[in-house]
């Protein structure tokens, strides 16, 4: 998929990796390509920016933790503020989703609430 | 070849040490881990696919950048406004003691004292008018993505208001402390400690702006060298 598609949707693309529960960079983004069959491909630094700007918006929390390996890793959760983000920005998506289906298409898109 | 990666990108973030310092160590975790995944097999091969999924250390930079200068000048806004109330506060405490001990400028010094309070009202609501709109301003301007022109023109703005803020408090706090001058002339008392004290505090409160300010303006400059290499 082209990567500059995907950036202008990378914080809602975090925010529901991190949906399922806290965990590190890394962790999202192997959730972030198992979830897209793949399809979702960005260079891994990329995803690193995205938290921490979520994380300063208060969309994210995070803190330090020590893994099985013993090395320390920062692992990241969404807020609740973070989860209302992301529910308000799947129900737009959804509807945009179903407009643009519609006109490709040429079916009529279902009316859903925003 | 990680080690050298990771110094590339500590070096490319060098605005921001903090920031530096935490993003090498998550970094650092997550090439391990990709190497780790790799594995069994040549690990050097492993190491340099795995530098290379991540990215340039410059660009990466480069989208650590508006966060680190966005969350600066924001600080420096929050910190004007903050110290405005804590002087504001110093000051309603020196006055309510200057009204328990019935202590009064004398005569000769009222019609001085009564153009310094001017000056000092004039620069102190300056200072909050001026404080509030950075803090505003700050708040208004969307971070972007990756750092740009635009993006740093709209922060040295806010910069520059928070300076202007805080020369306006520097100005209400070089009052005071003529004001708390002409109070005491004459009779240095026990009861002295109290406009001494809360002098003391309005003078940090105003340094400690000032410092934050230069620190925020060099770290403004830091991170804008990032556009021109």
């Amino acid at each position: 998929m082209e990567g500059e598609m995907l950036k202008g949707h990378l914080d809602m693309i975090v925010l529901a990796a991190l949906a399922p529960g806290p965990a590190h960079g890394y962790a999202v983004i192997e959730e972030i390509r198992r979830k897209s069959g793949r399809a979702f491909d960005l260079p891994e630094g990329t995803i690193y920016p995205a938290l921490h700007r979520l994380e300063q918006a208060g969309l994210l929390s995070s803190r330090w933790v020590t893994a099985e390996s013993g090395r320390r890793r920062r692992v990241y959760a969404l807020t609740r503020q973070g989860g209302r983000a992301l529910a308000e920005r799947r129900a737009v998506w959804r509807q945009f989703s179903d407009a643009v289906g519609g006109l490709l298409d040429g079916v009529r898109p279902s009316r859903r609430p925003a | 070849m990680i080690t050298q990666y990771l110094a590339e990108l500590a070096a490319a973030l060098s605005f921001d040490r903090r920031l530096a310092r935490r993003v090498a160590r998550e970094v650092e975790d997550h090439l391990r881990e990709t190497v780790a995944e790799y594995a069994p097999g040549d690990r050097a091969e492993a190491e340099r696919r795995a530098i290379a999924n991540f990215g340039d250390p410059r660009v990466l930079a480069m989208q650590f950048a508006s966060l680190s200068l966005a969350r600066r000048t924001r600080r420096a806004g929050i910190a004007v406004v903050l110290a405005v109330i804590a002087v504001l506060m110093a000051m309603k405490v020196r006055v309510a003691w200057y009204a328990a001990a019935e202590w009064r400028i004398g005569e000769d010094a009222r019609q001085l004292a009564g153009t310094v309070l001017a000056i000092d009202r004039y620069a102190f609501w300056g200072a909050i008018i001026v404080g509030l709109i950075a803090l505003f301003y700050a708040g208004y301007i969307r971070v972007p993505a990756v750092l740009q022109a635009k993006y740093c023109r709209q922060n040295r703005r806010v910069i520059f208001l928070c300076a202007a803020a805080a020369c306006s408090l520097v100005v209400s706090v070089v009052s005071d402390g003529v004001l708390t001058a002409l109070h005491l002339s004459g009779e240095l008392r026990e009861a002295a400690i109290i406009p001494l004290v809360s002098m003391a505090a309005e003078i940090a409160c105003a340094g400690a702006v000032i410092l934050l300010i230069i620190d925020t303006l060099r770290g403004r400059m830091r991170t804008e060298a990032l556009l021109r290499a």
